[in-house]
């Protein structure tokens, strides 16, 4: 069942594309019997789940290396199953409304459903590598749907910043969930949960978990990665409700919760958490009162409330696991609702300014209705679901789990934020639906479609409602949630009205008060100086980072590669030596000592001193004659060697490629100016010198160090033995060639080729507009190839047949 | 002995990498002979070591190689490179002399109008 809800829900994404063809707001409804169904699906395991039963569902796939498709069901997993698929339902309703004017809309539909399927998949993952997946999965399809608008500048912006930071995130997390796998020695979720103990006392700890923690951050809008999220407002209205505020900015959370009977407990956990929450939650809700944008506003109250998770998450105590998961639900149930509200108002009244609306309650009565409702709901203030949460918030944060002083601390950070939260949430209110009517909205405003409003309903109601009857229902609901957050043992109570009156309530009731005493001050609070230095935005810093990156990567380019050869050579030199240098100098000698000089022969010594002799003589030659016959010496010489050392064929060869060499390269300098024109300053001859005189140390540290280690066996004895026997040769040189090695010498015969024929492209086609250089060139190439030939030991019929092209050309 | 051809093999490189180097495409040309000269006597020095007159040839009457005589993968390798580098000599020469008929100059700064950024 687990498998077949993610699968098929991929498996349908392309019935989004039906909107095309089909009635367009009824294609909503049909379409939202998707979510429905996994709803009901996923509700019908609620009784089962709630008895404490856990479903398991694994399908192999690389079996040796512990990568499966595992997916489990637990009370965790079921509460994020069913806020995904129930307001996955209302927002594919809303959806058919929001866009029906939009040619897209198909396409927005496709994009929802894969990122349900993704998000399911993600929520029941049991696997680290199938959860990774998911989560990689979210990120693109928000990308898909932050950049829906893509004929927008800044859609695309926004779209590529939430990809980056979160994919960015994603990477790391990978690493991190290896990590974590690797300690426990396990990729199941359920197992490396058990393996608790084990991995807190391993040294993969630290690492493991603040990668983990950077793919969180990153994914659930933390500071200082929460600049992302506004700019993901780009998006269409019901993917910022659906994606940027109920569900997939949770999924950081969801992990936190998800491994927090294993990792948590440790300082690094409860310190970081606690302060990267409390800021991130203290900033978003400042920022909140900032905004002009309805849609922005919402958007740092969602950070704010993120926040607010991940400091439940991480400080520790008795009430914390349940504050968890009644702010998770009470969250989604008001800001989804809000957010689809502000896409009504923007929809009908054509702006999301507060600046340029205002008066609406009049013209759009329910609308304002539930808008009020929802942010009375977020505001805290009693009887609504949201109060209760707050509640659950103040008992955790006044029974936390932190040492002195910060306890007191992370308590008015959190008394703060809800002073906050009132004060945004009026200024929603009051700045959209209340006073003279707005300068900046469409001539005729009218109340939104019915079918827009029907997914706020259902969410309000369920803020409204949940309090008044049902918290013990909910609370059983949430209770196996909390089990899996949380050692058993930690029971959730819901109250609407506490039995006595309690410091929570009292710290509850004053920040109310004093966030109402508050909205007097509101322009003054927007107007504000920024909390934060002017240079610390996260946009700028992304801005600053990719055109740095962009422009960086321009000049390290342009400085690499300007076209000239010798600094191509210069930079490959030197990068050379930079890598090879060290260990070398470090490991190369090991052991190795000075042969002594006694078995130096009088002929090998002469022969060898003489190469030295020759090279400097072609560098300093004056003519190119001189350089000519200087090169040659070396070549000479080296064909003598191999003449001493046991080399015959190498002899032979060296010394007929040497002597057709020499010929070439006089045809080439007659044809080429005569004489050396001097190009280059003394001290750049002096740089160059040194960049190939330490090339040159290098490399006779290299052979001295090869040549004098043999720490494998060579394989030649096994070719010394089997010449004959196998390849019926006496001359063991040339079977290796022929025989043993074949496809090299067949190789080596392509690639001749290949020069053949780029040789001949260069010299013969071209427009023939100068026949008499044709004439000059001609004896070149030809003979090169026939020159080739005859070393080459059992290869002249191979060679042959090769340079006939030429030869017929 | 080793010791005194690792260090011709330093030469060998330092003289060709410090040819290349040069604007001349004359001097690259040589540095490249040079470098394939470095080359092929590296590899050399990377056999079974040096031996004296022991080429690997079977001995008729034992049927194989003597195990002690030079070691023949190597000798192979290197004629391999032996032939390759020359084919890229000719190449380069080739494409010298086509360069020296466009741009009708031997410096090699005179050829970067096509790469730059």
């Amino acid at each position: 069942m687990l498998l077949t809800s993610v699968l098929v829900t991929f498996a349908a994404a392309p019935l989004g594309l039906l909107a095309r063809y089909l009635p367009r707001p009824p294609i909503g409804w049909i379409l939202a019997l998707l979510p429905l169904a996994a709803f009901a699906a996923f509700a019908a395991q609620a009784p089962a789940i709630i008895a404490g039963e856990r479903m398991s569902q694994a399908i192999p796939w690389v079996a040796a290396m512990g990568i499966e498709l595992r997916f489990s069901l637990d009370g965790l997993s079921l509460l994020f199953t069913l806020l995904v698929s129930g307001i996955g339902t209302l927002i594919f309703i809303y959806t058919a409304y929001y866009l029906a004017g939009d040619p897209g809309m198909g396409r927005f539909y496709v994009y929802l459903t894969v990122f349900m399927g993704s998000m399911l998949g993600l929520v029941l993952a049991d696997n680290v590598l199938t959860l990774f997946i998911f989560w990689e999965l979210t990120s693109v399809s928000s990308y898909l749907l932050v950049g829906y608008k893509h004929d927008y500048a800044d859609a695309r912006r926004g779209a590529q910043m939430g990809l980056l930071v979160t994919v960015g995130g994603g990477l790391a997390l990978l690493v991190g969930l290896v990590l974590l796998s690797t300690a426990a020695g396990s990729y199941t979720i359920s197992e490396i949960i058990a393996a608790g103990e084990q991995l807190r006392a391993s040294s993969l700890y630290t690492p493991a978990l603040l990668l983990i923690f950077l793919g969180c951050f990153t994914k659930s809008a933390q500071f200082p990665f929460h600049f992302w999220l506004p700019n993901a407002m780009q998006a269409p209205t019901p993917a910022s409700a659906y994606l940027h505020s109920a569900t997939m900015v949770k999924a950081g959370v969801y992990l936190l919760a998800r491994l927090h009977p294993a990792l948590s407990e440790t300082p690094l956990w409860i310190y970081t958490l606690t302060s990267v929450g409390a800021i991130t939650m203290l900033i978003g809700a400042v920022v909140a009162n900032r905004r002009d944008d309805i849609k922005g506003l919402l958007a740092y109250s969602t950070i704010s409330k993120l926040g607010t998770m991940v400091l439940l998450a991480g400080m520790g105590g008795p009430e914390a696991p349940a504050a968890l998961v009644a702010t998770i639900l009470a969250h989604a149930l008001y800001k989804g609702a809000l957010f689809m509200l502000a896409g009504a108002v923007d929809h009908e009244a054509g702006t999301r300014s507060l600046s340029q609306l205002g008066g609406l309650r009049r013209l759009m009565p329910w609308t304002a209705a539930l808008a009020i409702l929802s942010s009375l709901s977020m505001a805290g203030v009693p009887i609504l679901f949201g109060f209760v949460a707050k509640e659950e918030q103040l008992y955790a944060a006044v029974d936390n789990g932190l040492p002195a002083g910060l306890d007191i601390v992370v308590l008015i950070a959190v008394v703060t934020s809800a002073v906050f939260g009132v004060l945004y949430a009026w200024r929603l209110v009051s700045g959209v639906f209340f006073g003279p009517l707005g300068s900046g909205m469409k001539a005729h405003v009218h109340e939104a479609p019915a079918g827009m409003l029907v997914g706020p309903a259902v969410l309000t109601t369920l803020s409204v409602i949940l309090p008044l009857g049902l918290l013990p229902a909910t609370a059983a609901l949430l209770q196996p949630a909390v089990n899996a957050i949380a050692d058993d043992g930690v029971k959730i109570s819901l109250y609407l009205i506490p039995s006595e009156l309690s410091l929570p309530l009292i710290l509850s009731m004053t920040a109310l008060l004093i966030g109402a005493v508050l909205t007097r001050f509101e322009p003054q609070i927007a107007a504000a100086p920024s909390p934060l230095p002017l240079w610390f935005n996260g946009d700028r810093i992304y801005d600053a980072a990719i055109n740095g990156m962009l422009q960086g990567a321009t000049s390290f380019t342009r400085t690499l590669q300007n076209g000239k050869l010798r600094s191509y050579m210069t930079w490959a030199v030197l990068a050379l030596v930079a890598v090879v240098m060290p260990p070398l100098v470090l490991f190369g000698f090991n052991g190795l000592v000075l042969p002594n000089l006694a078995g130096v022969g009088p002929f090998e010594l002469v022969s060898a001193l003489l190469i030295p002799v020759g090279v400097l003589a072609t560098l300093r030659a004056r003519s190119r004659l001189g350089a000519i016959i200087a090169s040659s010496i070396v070549g000479a010489m080296i064909a003598f060697l191999f003449v001493i050392y046991s080399a015959p064929d190498l002899a032979l060869t060296q010394l007929l490629i040497e002597t057709l060499a020499t010929v070439f390269l006089m045809l080439l300098f007659a044809v080429l100016p005569v004489g050396f024109e001097r190009l280059t300053s003394d001290s750049e001859r002096a740089r160059d010198g040194l960049i190939a005189g330490l090339a040159g140390l290098m490399m006779a540290g290299v052979a001295f160090a090869a040549a004098s280690n043999m720490q494998f066996a060579s394989i030649s004895q096994a070719f010394r033995a089997e010449s004959r026997s196998q390849g019926f040769g006496d001359n063991v040189v040339n079977v290796i060639l022929v025989d043993f090695r074949g496809f090299d010498t067949m190789g080596e015969i392509v690639v001749l080729f290949i020069a053949l024929l780029g040789i001949y492209a260069m010299l013969r086609l071209r427009p023939s507009v100068e026949p008499t250089r044709d004439d000059e060139e001609a004896p070149t190439p030809p003979a090169s190839l026939d020159g080739a030939t005859p070393p080459e030991h059992g290869q002249q019929e191979q060679q042959e047949t090769a340079s006939e092209p030429w030869l017929k050309a | 002995m080793t010791l005194i051809l690792s260090l011709v093999v330093g030469t060998l490189f330092a003289g060709g990498i410090y040819l290349m180097l040069r604007r001349s495409v004359v001097k690259l040309i040589l540095g490249l002979v040079l470098l394939s000269h470095g080359a092929n006597l590296l590899l050399f020095l990377m056999g079974d070591g040096l031996i004296k007159a022991r080429p690997p040839f079977v001995k008729p009457e034992a049927g194989v190689a003597p195990p002690d005589s030079a070691d023949p993968l190597i000798q192979a390798l290197i004629l391999t490179a032996i032939v390759i580098s020359f084919g890229l000599l000719t190449f380069v020469m080739a494409l010298a002399y086509r360069a020296d008929q466009a741009v009708e100059s031997d410096d090699l700064d005179a050829m970067t109008s096509t790469d730059r950024l």
